[in-house]
């Protein structure tokens, strides 16, 4: 038999290895939307030549917020509990801003019990991704509906649902959020493209992204299945990422119409016109967006609002340059003399 | 007629938002200052203006800093509370009161100056009357009790620090009031002040202030907080040093601070700065505590330094928000779901909320756990007298903290939640290092801190956890003892307590009862305390609370030889703790236990 020529394995930037930014085996429904999100990560990190160490893994409470075991396993994380993952992230944060902070949860995570979270954070404009996983049903607790769930929707158990959804990426603009996109899951390589791009942003990055529950909400009066969801996105532009260590010049330049957006760490985020021109600039255009999409039925997915004018959390704190983390004990302990002129101002008052 | 020198209670009624507190701290300075053993207690509304405020001021040449049974000298200004605060003064007691708020004073039995307070403000200054007002009375009570213009003017300068308009105001207004009751009143009372050697130098000082502090000594790294009475003034006190201690000359500070959407995010945010591998705090009163509960669980399972400063105010619910109590002490030692328990430390001096500011994280970081600080109203509210901040005598303790790469390397058989040493107490590495990375859970898993639901794993974690923190206790700080030879009986008590226990052991001594005592100031309980009852024939356990929540303690974890011998007193009415509801409520159960 003939011997096959070692296939070389593929190393990205850094060297390394698509499998060193994998993590333990999934234990989800086979066919769960957020699995395919996991592998999105994956390879959108390790493409981008993201340090793993360099990542904090951040979570709820829910399917969802399970998944942060199933990639970067090289990375610590931290499953906090339901609904508050934004706190712990501005915690540590605030400890060590160095960290590029991927926080993933679900849509009763954000939508519901950690509402008010995921709106400080924004307004916080905290330096972070933020995944939602959007079935709109709880998977964990075995399918009741979220509040994201489309009024008309039904999932596979009970009456269709009749309660206005929150729309998270409204929501979002509405509360000046710097970096708001909607995407599906089984659209990888606009989710890939927005996943780099947000990891590439300075500021709250909320990616809302439609992630069919194949066990509860499934079926084919769900607003929220794998086939209406194809059958009903509308994408606003065609999405394409360029890494800041790829020389612009070996790009190719598309046909049509398109939008280069530059982002903090020098990337690009470039937006091919579909048929009508989307500018993420622009709010109100935004919000028409979602409101026509939502009478209609629709999914909008792409880079909805982008804003990089505004200052991020690290700014506002008014910190040291070098993460706290890093500050030694006896510059964080005031040196002896200090308490003494204290003690003699109080003394001699 | 003889004299009472230093030795009575001054109570002064007033509405808050009047500016009273400021005049109300003059005279406490001023008598502080002259050398006399003088405390205030400050008896607020949970509202911000108009609403009845009474400030104590009790002169006690033995020390005695609790309010006392009753008032000598009462100064009445408040329509609201006229009639009653005049209906509770026992006879012979001195009224001053404003004539001009046109309320009668019908009581043949008592001492009265009146005063034309309102007019003589006007006088000075018609826009700030109401002000003027407060000061007009200091100056009064200084003429009719003998406080040296000396001292007034001190403190005053104290006050105002710098603000010249405020300080001329002020003196005038005092010079009004004096002026005045030197030429219309022939002093009928007994009440004087007496200056007393200052032996020792000493300054007033809150305990939220001396927490502040402490914290930043500690080397706090993040306070997310959420302003609730009576805790906000310790985070606003550390706010308000970072300028000075915390802050580079670029102007960057070393401390990070967060106002949280809630005292659940303050909770996230503490928890996520330890995580990361910094010091994080927040400070708060039950309420905040209460909303806490599901993160303290979190940070005891996954073993996340963070410390949470409680300064207890009345409850349940929003209770008394500003008095004071004991009572969220089982709530702190052994907050949220499933089996838990927690190091809790509790000062009962200013000097113990600075040291235990710092103290605090090193618990912390070492055992990896939610610590948390209990102070009250009582403690941290009122100005204390203090003789200054000793330097932490131990660098900080980071715990075991693996930071360095070849260190880890040298490690055998290392996992996150695995006990290497056998003290319970395992290693940790920090996110960002690359360094034996995971994923951070509140579900169960096993010693490397993957995700188990094995019932060894489960059982050899809680067993681990609670060694963990039972090993903390003879390192915590020890109780304060003081012993009687001759005595049979023991008396541990803890917090704010100190502050009437002089007092109350003094009414025993009164009745021939000799007691020791023995101040818990943290817990898990130090075996010093199971030694101190084991000396005793009986003891009692004094509290500021009505369930009796340290003596519950007591009971579960003491062995059984000797939980028959603890008794209880807790009493609670949200004043703070008046000296002989207490003494009289541990003669009746010495009484009834003895029988
Ligand atoms: C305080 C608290 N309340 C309730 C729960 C139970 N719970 C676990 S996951 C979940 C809902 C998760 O829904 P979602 O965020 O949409 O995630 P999904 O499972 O759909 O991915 C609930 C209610 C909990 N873990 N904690
Ligand atoms: S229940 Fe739904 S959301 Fe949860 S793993 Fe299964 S498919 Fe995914
Ligand atoms: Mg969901």
């Amino acid at each position: 038999m003939r011997e096959r020529p070692a296939r070389a394995i593929k190393l990205n930037v850094l060297n390394e290895p698509k499998d060193n930014y994998k993590g333990g085996p999934s234990s989800l429904c086979p066919g769960c939307g957020h699995d395919q999100i996991s592998n999105v990560i994956i390879t959108a990190a390790w493409e981008n030549g993201i340090p793993p160490e360099r990542v904090a893994k951040m979570s709820g409470i829910g399917c969802s917020s399970k998944t942060p075991a199933y990639y970067l396993g090289q990375s610590h994380g931290f499953n906090t509990v339901h609904g508050r993952m934004p706190s712990v992230t501005t915690g540590a944060y605030a400890i060590n801003k160095d960290l590029l902070y991927l926080g993933v949860s679900g849509d009763g995570d954000s939508a519901s019990i950690g509402i008010g979270q995921l709106i400080h954070a924004i307004r916080r404009n905290m330096d972070m991704v933020y995944i939602v996983e959007n079935n709109g049903v709880y998977g964990l607790t075995k399918g009741q509906y979220s509040a994201t769930a489309d009024v008309g929707s039904k999932k596979k158990k009970g009456k269709a649902n009749e309660t206005q959804p929150i729309d998270l990426c409204a929501l979002a603009i509405n509360l000046g959020c710097t970096f708001v996109a909607r995407s599906f899951s089984g659209s990888k390589k606009q989710l890939n493209a927005l996943l780099k791009a947000a990891m590439s942003h300075k500021g709250f990055a909320l990616i809302d992204v439609i992630s069919p529950c194949v066990t509860f909400n499934n079926n084919d009066e769900s607003m929220r299945s794998y086939t209406y969801v194809k059958d009903n996105e509308v994408t606003l532009h065609m999405t394409d990422y360029i890494p800041h260590f790829e020389p612009m010049a070996e790009v190719e330049v598309p046909e049509g119409n398109f939008t280069d957006i530059t982002l903090h760490d020098g990337s690009t985020i470039r937006l091919e016109t579909i048929s009508e021109n989307h500018d993420p600039s622009d709010s109100m255009a935004a919000l028409t967006a979602l409101h026509e999409a939502e009478d209609e039925k629709k999914h909008v997915t792409g880079l909805l609002y982008f804003d990089a004018t505004k200052p991020s959390l690290a700014e506002d704190l008014g910190i040291v340059d070098t993460p706290l983390l890093d500050v030694s004990d006896d510059v964080l302990r005031p040196p002896k003399e200090m308490l003494d002129a204290i003690n003699a101002e109080f003394l001699s008052i | 007629m003889d004299t009472i020198a230093n030795d009575f209670t001054i109570n002064i009624a007033t509405a808050n938002g009047t500016g009273s507190q400021s005049a109300n701290l003059i005279l406490l300075q001023s008598l502080f200052d002259m050398g006399v053993p003088v405390s205030g207690k400050n008896l607020f509304p949970s509202n911000i203006s108009g609403l009845p405020t009474w400030y104590i001021v009790r002169l006690s040449d033995r020390g005695y800093q609790a309010p006392g049974d009753r008032t000598h000298i009462q100064i009445l200004v408040n329509k609201a509370t006229w009639e009653e605060d005049l209906a509770a003064l026992e006879p012979g007691s001195v009224v001053v009161w404003n004539m001009d708020s046109k309320m009668p004073v019908e009581r043949e039995d008592i001492i009265s100056y009146p005063v034309p307070m309102t007019k003589l403000a006007r006088s000075l200054n018609p826009k700030l009357s109401k002000l003027v007002t407060n000061i007009v009375y200091v100056g009064i009570l200084a003429e009719l009790l003998g406080i040296t213009d000396e001292a007034l003017n001190k403190a005053v300068a104290g006050q105002f620090k710098g603000k010249t308009s405020a300080i001329e105001l002020n003196i005038n207004a005092l010079e009004l009031g004096r002026n005045y009751a030197k030429e219309n009143f022939t002093k009928t009372d007994p009440y004087v002040v007496e200056p007393r050697p200052i032996e020792k130098k000493r300054f007033f000082m809150e305990g939220n202030e001396a927490a502040a502090l402490g914290c930043i000594f500690g080397g706090v790294q993040l306070l997310a907080w959420y302003p609730i009475t009576p805790s906000s003034s310790l985070a606003e006190g550390i706010i308000a040093y970072i300028p000075r201690l915390r802050t580079n000359d670029e102007g960057e500070a070393t401390c990070a601070v967060i106002q949280a959407e809630d005292e659940l995010a303050a909770a996230g945010m503490v928890l996520g700065a330890g995580w990361a591998g910094g010091r994080g705090m927040t400070a708060t009163s039950g309420p905040g505590i209460s909303l806490m509960q599901e993160f303290i669980g979190l940070a005891y399972f996954a073993e996340i330094p963070s410390v949470f400063w409680d300064v207890n105010r009345v409850g349940p619910s929003t209770g008394l928000p500003t008095r004071t109590q004991q009572s969220d002490l089982s709530m702190l030692y052994e907050g949220s779901h499933g089996d838990t328990q927690h190091i809790v430390v509790i000062p009962g001096t200013v000097e113990e909320c600075f040291e235990f500011g710092w103290r605090a994280f090193d618990y912390s970081e070492r055992y990896q756990t939610p610590v948390f600080g209990l102070s009250d109203l009582d403690l941290g509210m009122n100005r204390w007298a203090c003789e200054g901040f000793e330097y932490p005598d131990e660098p900080m303790d980071r715990g075991k903290t693996i930071r360095e790469q070849d260190v880890f390397e040298a490690m055998e058989n290392f996992g996150r939640y695995r006990d290497l040493d056998g003290d319970g107490i395992p290693y940790r590495t920090l996110p960002g290092s690359g360094m034996a990375p995971i994923l951070y859970r509140g579900t169960g898993h096993n010693p490397d801190g993957v995700y188990s639901e094995k019932p060894h794993d489960y059982f050899a974690l809680m067993k681990r956890l609670k060694e963990k923190i039972d090993g903390s206790r003879d390192n915590l700080p020890a109780p304060i003892l003081n012993e009687n030879e001759e005595g049979d009986i023991g008396v541990i008590y803890y917090g704010s307590m100190e502050n009437s226990i002089q007092e109350i052991d003094d009414l025993l001594e009164e009745t021939g009862l000799k007691v020791s005592q023995c101040r818990v100031r943290a817990l898990p309980l130090h075996s010093e305390v199971e030694a101190f009852i084991r000396r005793h024939k009986q003891t009692i356990v004094l509290e500021i609370n009505r369930d009796a929540q340290l003596w519950g303690i007591m009971r579960r974890e003491l062995p059984n030889d000797i939980v028959g011998q603890v008794h209880s007193v807790a009493y609670s009415d949200g004043m703070p703790p008046r000296a002989r509801i207490y003494s009289d409520l541990i003669l009746e159960t010495i009484n009834e236990v003895t029988q």
